[in-house]
């Protein structure tokens, strides 16, 4: 219908350029129809009063807009209106047909036909063979790579992985001295390279087609939605984590056709069941997501698999689980914990830091006025000048926790350390409660108070040795820190029963950026407890009582409530405080290909970044696979060094990066540990339905289209539209298009007859 | 003889409701009470209201707890001096009144330190005993003092083996941590009851050696200190005495620093 109005395809309008063939300007054009219509107007306008009523206003402008058009067409006409559109030339250009050959398209969904099988009977069926009546025909099959075959009898779907953007860049590069006018892709659109997650194609392969001018037509096979499957579609989980921790893991996952039916989650390490729970799916085609936690166990590298267990009847049991590798260490992260004076507070959460196995407190109590007595330090000569005044002393913890101590306690050279401590090093300053602590120490007028996580009260009489009860705030039932037990709501309601707190310190109010994880109700005030935020590179804390140890001592014997609260609370403080060596890699699952990009940044003790080192990294693998690689300073960053390297077998990894300080005698700055895994054929098993907003991008991208298999007989003459190869721009005239001349006839019949029953002839 | 009965009874029941109200088992500092006389501090110091076996003062018989009783030797000198001397030298919030704590409620957790005299007269029912073992599991700390030779040992180790059945008890060496948190505390000698002050003698019944002995927790932590054949209590009350020797209290008064340093420690 398109073409018998216009003349010509659609194609050769959203492909090619307009113009006017007139010498006149285009300006003139809109000109001279602005004063035609205005002329008109005038006109009708004049003669209005002697056809009123008959001719009223609406009517009046009906009769305007047929004449206007009318003349505005005419004037289009006399500028030579045209398409200009590149048109390959007959039987001198190939057309490349690259036939997805990757185990997903083995999957029958095209009524009862494989996806591949699908393919193949288009083109058997006409597609070739029209193609073939203008183009060379090359054809190829797409799997990990791209291969040329001779005949379409050579595919089958067999191919661990999809890489459509390698595939396609391999053939511009390939093809280049070809004169390849268009690309046709059969495919699903399942591309592994970029991760399962994400379904865009690679830059530099849209650029290589770019460069070519190479339009891509993609044809998609296979229903977009499965109607019976839950697949999950990501875990997001720390990369890393201490000995004994409950790792928070945030699985997401889609199903389609369950909607709300129970299914059960579990992790595993081997054949091991780390932690499991019962969902409840969300409605079809929704990404839900669900909180478990882990408990890790011991020290080592670990493969955790995520999973749900398979439904009744579901189309593919290959995308129920997933692993992510994780490095789990032993390695105690050190707290500097300054007290003031001697009192409950202090001791418990020793205690409780006494069973985690990952952190040491290392305490500096103020027993009389000028002893100290230290706890849990390394040698006699730590800390035994007081306070560290040095960085290269004080940023080696990996916390603080500052207990109840006035801020005039500590030098301005101190305060300045302990501000820089948390801004550039990144570490986690965690305030508490107590007799000299916070606004009642002088905090609040210290060069620190811009550290702490709340505006502190005037005065310094906020302290009060009275009983208050606690409660949660929404932030604190979903933080790790605060959560004694897994399920929210029996979180909260924990909370709530806990007994009260020996004494509490009014904080002030939140600062903006500030998060509030528990709240006290004293009286009938409800005053914030637990107050965390990132300040610079770390982060800053708040726990505004020094009464916590009743939780120990009044809840039953053998209740973990205060030792789990403390444990979590300063793993909270020390986990993201980086180390003088942080290793990283942009994913740690590699999908079917096994290039990685490794980067360490290396610190000095003053945690200056540092190029005077020399960095190495010691890789182990499957099937004995054992590697030593050397990493190069970063000539855009400072500290940060690279290296890039090839896991050559399916299988998890293990690297250890060690930088040493460079001279005559090296000395070992620090190290740090990354786990990764290749996978090969595991993301052919995700995302099985067609990805067809993929294939629309790719055409988009590229000029070409997308197609159906069951409207493909129009391809091999709009595929012909093409810059690619050697081709022909041609000159489409508009003047002789049937629509002109229905409009050139219709409009004035139609004023005609609307005038003719309106009278007003 | 019937009205003489009545009138002692009478007399005891006067006597013991003046003693229960002087002795302030009821208020423990904590909660919204803001008066005056309810001084709140981070430390109380609290001394153990046991029920005590009576056979040995006398026999008046049966078991008593709140009346005059063993537990509340050298009460409250003693303490109040103790706390005289902690006040000048540590950092510790203290109030500078004592606090008498029992085994009969729930209170007692409120108090995480707590000092026992003249043990070996202490017995417990199974909820106290219950109570004073969780008490010391969850992190609470018992210093024992003032009880002699063998025979009052045996006698402590009734109760003790009552609460803490399995725990062995050791002797503590003089590097041990509890001598070593305020003070250094490397020579140690017997320290007497008042009875020196006319005696001259430095124990009392066949308790020659002085003790210092312990149980821990799992974790290596003393729970338990246990100073046996020796009498701090009396070190502090008469500190003041001219006729006290300065040596015997002040090495008193070191130790029980360094225990409770120790107690808010460990």
């Amino acid at each position: 219908m398109f073409q018998l109005l216009f003349k010509y395809p659609g194609t050769v309008f959203t492909k090619g350029r307009f113009v006017f063939l007139s010498a006149r300007p285009a300006w003139l054009l809109l000109v001279l129809i602005l004063v035609a219509a205005g002329v008109l107007a005038l006109l009708i306008r004049a003669r209005l009063r002697d056809a009123a009523p008959r001719l009223h206003s609406r009517r009046a402008v009906a009769v305007w807009g047929m004449q206007s058009a009318l003349v505005a067409l005419i004037l289009f006409l006399l500028w030579q209106p045209v398409i200009l559109i590149s048109e390959l030339s007959s039987q001198q250009n190939i057309i490349a047909v690259v036939v997805d050959d990757s185990r997903s398209m083995a999957i029958a969904d095209d009524n009862g036909k494989t996806r591949e099988a699908a393919a193949l009977a288009a083109l058997e069926g006409s597609l070739l063979a029209g193609l073939r009546k203008r183009f060379q025909v090359r054809i190829y099959r797409l799997g990990s790579r791209l291969t040329p075959v001779t005949s379409t009898q050579a595919i089958a779907p067999m191919e661990p992985a999809t890489h459509i953007g390698d595939g396609l860049k391999q053939l511009a590069a390939d093809t280049a001295d070809l004169p390849v006018g268009a690309i046709l892709l059969l495919s699903d659109g399942s591309e592994n390279t970029t991760g399962m997650s994400d379904s865009g194609i690679a830059p530099d392969a849209l650029e290589a087609l770019r460069n070519r001018r190479l339009p891509v037509h993609a044809v998609g096979f296979g229903k977009t939605e499965p109607s019976h499957d839950v697949e999950l579609e990501d875990v997001s989980v720390a990369a890393s984590t201490a000995a004994s921790a409950r790792l928070a893991a945030t699985v997401s996952l889609m199903q389609h056709g369950y909607t709300g039916e129970k299914a059960k989650l579990s992790v595993r390490d081997g054949d091991k069941t780390l932690a499991e729970r019962e969902i409840t799916l969300a409605p079809d085609g929704r990404i839900q997501s669900e909180l478990l936690y882990v408990p890790v166990g011991g020290a080592g590298a670990k493969s955790l698999t995520f999973a749900v267990d398979a439904l009744s009847g579901e189309e593919n049991l290959n995308n129920n689980a997933m692993t992510r590798p994780i490095v789990v260490s032993d390695a105690k992260r050190r707290i500097l914990y300054i007290e003031g004076e001697p009192r409950w507070e202090y001791k418990f959460i020793r205690r409780a830091e006494d069973d985690d196995p990952t952190v040491q407190i290392v305490s500096m109590l103020r027993t009389s006025e000028n002893k100290i007595y230290r706890q849990g330090i390394s040698d006699p000569s730590e800390l035994a000048e007081g306070f560290p005044v040095r960085a290269e002393d004080l940023f080696g913890y990996s916390g603080i926790i500052i207990g109840s101590v006035a801020a005039d306690y500590f030098t301005p050279l101190q305060q300045e350390l302990l501000r820089e401590y948390v801004d550039r090093r990144g570490g986690g300053i965690l305030f508490l409660g107590g007799r000299e602590s916070l606004s009642d120490g002088g905090w609040a007028a210290s060069s620190l108070n811009d550290l702490l996580p709340t505006f502190l009260p005037a005065g310094n009489q906020n302290f009060h040795r009275n009983s208050a009860t606690v409660e949660l705030t929404s932030e604190g039932v979903d933080s790790p820190i605060t959560r004694l037990l897994d399920d929210p709501e029996k979180n909260a309601a924990r909370w709530k029963k806990l007994t009260y707190l020996a004494d509490y310190e009014d904080p002030g109010a939140p600062k903006p950026g500030a998060t509030v994880l528990a709240d006290m109700i004293v009286g009938h005030r409800k005053l914030p407890l637990l107050i965390t935020q990132n300040y610079g590179r770390g982060r800053s804390a708040i726990m505004a009582t020094g009464g916590t140890w009743r939780w120990q001592m009044s809840e039953a014997l053998g209740d973990p409530s205060h030792d789990l609260f403390w444990q979590q609370l300063l793993r909270w403080l020390v986990a993201e405080s980086p180390g003088p060596v942080t290793a990283s890699m942009p994913a740690r699952i590699l999908m079917d290909r096994g290039q990685i990009n490794l980067t360490a940044q290396v610190r000095d003790r003053q945690f200056e970044p540092t190029a005077d080192a020399q960095v190495a990294a010691h890789i182990v693998g499957p099937e004995g696979v054992n590697a030593l690689i050397d990493l190069t300073p970063s000539p855009d960053t400072p500290g940060q060094f690279q290296a890039e390297w090839t896991a050559e077998k399916p299988g998890p990894y293990l690297a250890e990066v060690t930088a040493e300080s460079t001279g005559d005698k090296p000395q070992e700055l620090g190290s740090d540990v990354l786990t990764f895994e290749r996978e090969d054929g595991v993301a052919e098993n995700f995302h099985i339905g067609q990805n067809r907003r993929l294939l629309e991008q790719l055409a988009s991208a590229t000029g070409g289209q997308y197609w159906k298999p069951s409207d493909l007989k129009n391809l091999p003459r709009d595929i012909s539209y093409s810059e690619a190869g050697i081709s022909v721009r041609t000159t489409k005239e508009l003047w002789d298009m049937p629509i002109v001349f229905l409009l050139l006839l219709g409009l004035p019949v139609a004023e005609w007859l609307l005038r003719r029953k309106w009278g007003v002839l | 003889m019937k009205l003489r009965k009545i009138a002692l009874v009478t007399i005891g029941v006067v006597c013991g409701a003046g003693l229960l109200a002087f002795q302030r088992t009821a208020d423990f500092g904590f909660g919204n009470d803001d008066s005056p006389t309810n001084v709140k501090s981070e430390f109380y110091w609290s001394r153990l209201a046991y029920t005590s076996s009576m056979e040995s003062f006398g026999g008046f018989g049966g078991r008593g707890r709140r009346g005059w009783s063993s537990w509340s030797r050298d009460y409250p000198k003693a303490d109040r001096q103790f706390l005289i001397a902690m006040h000048r030298l540590t950092r510790i919030d203290g109030r500078p009144t004592e606090q008498v704590v029992t085994l009969d409620s729930d209170e007692i957790f409120n108090y995480p330190w707590i000092y026992a005299v003249q043990v070996q007269n202490w017995t417990f029912t199974d909820a106290e005993a219950k109570r004073l073992r969780e008490y010391l599991l969850k992190g609470g700390f018992l210093m024992v003092d003032d009880f002699h030779g063998t025979e009052d040992w045996e006698h402590f180790m009734e109760g003790m083996r009552q609460v803490l059945p399995d725990r062995p008890v050791e002797d503590l060496q003089s590097g041990d941590e509890i001598f070593h948190t305020l003070y250094d505390i490397d020579d140690k000698m017997q320290i007497p009851g008042e009875q020196y002050v006319w005696t001259g003698r430095t124990y009392e019944k066949d308790g020659y050696q002085p003790k210092w002995r312990a149980i821990r927790d799992d974790k290596g932590r003393i729970i338990v200190a246990i100073c046996h054949n020796m009498h701090l209590g009396d070190a502090w009350e008469w500190a003041d005495d001219p006729n006290y020797p300065e040596t015997f209290a002040s090495m008193a008064f070191r130790v029980g620093l360094d225990y409770i340093i120790y107690g808010m420690t460990h």
